[in-house]
């Protein structure tokens, strides 16, 4: 993979987690996750610009216009989807608090949003999200994790958990039991 | 929605509102899989998938125009207004989404030689989308996708079926697996080698002790 590629799955998996992100704060009426969103939609639409900048200057090299085509079309899609998190995100930012109807039809869905806090007796507490592949064993992605005042958004697999932490997960609703179970010690295997 | 004469007005506002709920989960649920299916549709190259998308974007188009319509109908004051745009705001978002996916589909029409690049790039992506066939060793078949419980199982969700030449797009939770289903699968690269063994019959679908036996 080029640097080219490396960008635009960049940008694929960024525009995933923002929407991941914007329902979260829709669901959770949180302002601070809806103002990230917005500020990662500012680093897609630099992504993009220079993404799209950097596959027309090499047609003029390699005269492979298919490709290119191809790459900016993506990652217009992907700068769309980007967009489309902002707006949902934008809701929360508003003068009154969503419609309660979203937030039950955000817990209604396929997949839903949830959270855990981590407790000093969960085996989460002190390793990595890759070596408790919590994905795998529950369905449950975790997408943002606050700690004290600060959060760590898209986490990844050498992110290590604390006790206290406070998982934002999504997944499908029959893991969401386990996966608080996970965190709260009450499961340890 | 007809109403009969004499039913209450907030009764007609909680059918209303109740379908107005409906609608927004079943165009979160679509915006979902129609991404999903575009990148599958990308990485196996494949104009079924694509035309899917297609129709699940059109379907869109009308879940929106009802959730107007809906929306409109449940406004009592400005409180109302308020907060019914702001959900009006998340099915615009919605069909966005799925529009986005449609004209990812489109790179379809490109010259196929010069596109297999795209089938790396999202090879690498941080969720996989992956394709994988149920043998006829494996205990996973005639089960539904709720009794093996397959995404909090092994964090894979299954986002497509291919039975003989019919494809079955976000199947039902009470879908029967069969020996011979091909499945699009997305999630971990690890959940996807467990999903895979336990497709192929080399792994045991997981059993567990009946609660309070």
């Amino acid at each position: 993979m080029d640097s080219l590629d490396e960008m635009l799955l960049e940008v694929k998996d960024t525009s995933e987690l923002m929407i991941d992100l914007a329902y979260s704060s829709l669901l959770y009426s949180n302002r601070d996750i809806a103002e990230e969103v917005f500020s990662m939609e500012e680093t897609v639409d630099e992504m993009v610009t220079q993404i799209q900048n950097e596959a027309i200057n090499k047609v003029l090299e390699d005269r492979n216009v298919p490709k290119a085509l191809a790459i900016v079309r993506l990652s217009t899609a992907l700068e769309e989807i980007s967009d489309a998190a902002m707006m949902i995100a934008d809701v929360v930012l508003r003068e009154l608090q969503p419609h309660p109807v979203i937030q039950l039809s955000l817990r209604e869905s396929e997949v839903i949003i949830t959270t855990a806090q981590v407790q000093e007796e969960s085996i989460l507490v002190n390793r990595t999200l890759g070596d408790v592949k919590l994905a795998t064993q529950s369905g449950m992605w975790v997408i943002a994790i606050k700690r004290d005042r600060r959060y760590i958004y898209g986490p990844d697999e050498f992110t290590t958990i604390a006790a206290g932490d406070v998982l934002f997960a999504r997944g499908p609703k029959d893991g969401e039991a386990y996966f608080k179970d996970i965190a709260s010690g009450a499961v340890r295997v | 929605m007809p109403y009969k004469a004499g039913e209450h007005a907030h009764e007609r506002v909680d059918k209303v509102s109740k379908s107005v709920r409906e609608l927004l989960t079943q165009m979160k649920d679509t915006s979902e899989v129609i991404v999903d299916l575009a990148y599958a549709a990308l990485m196996f190259d494949s104009e079924e998938i694509g035309a899917e998308v297609k129709k699940l974007e059109e379907e869109m188009d009308t879940l929106k125009y009802e959730i107007r319509i809906k929306a409109m109908l449940a406004t009592r004051n400005k409180r109302d207004a308020v907060q019914l745009s702001g959900l009006l705001q998340i099915a615009s978002a919605a069909e966005a989404i799925s529009n986005a996916a449609g004209d990812i589909v489109k790179l379809l029409d490109l010259e196929i030689e010069k596109r297999p690049f795209l089938t790396f790039v999202l090879r690498d992506a941080e969720e996989k989308i992956r394709m994988l066939t149920v043998s006829d060793k494996s205990d996973m078949q005639n089960r539904s996708i709720q009794d093996l419980s397959v995404e909090s199982e092994t964090g894979m969700r299954i986002i497509a079926v291919k039975r003989g030449k019919r494809w079955v797009y976000d199947p039902d939770d009470t879908t029967n697996l069969k020996a011979g289903d091909i499945l699009i699968v997305r999630g971990t690269e690890d959940g996807c080698r467990t999903l895979r063994r336990y497709a192929a019959g080399e792994a045991k679908w997981p059993a567990y002790p009946q609660e309070g036996s």
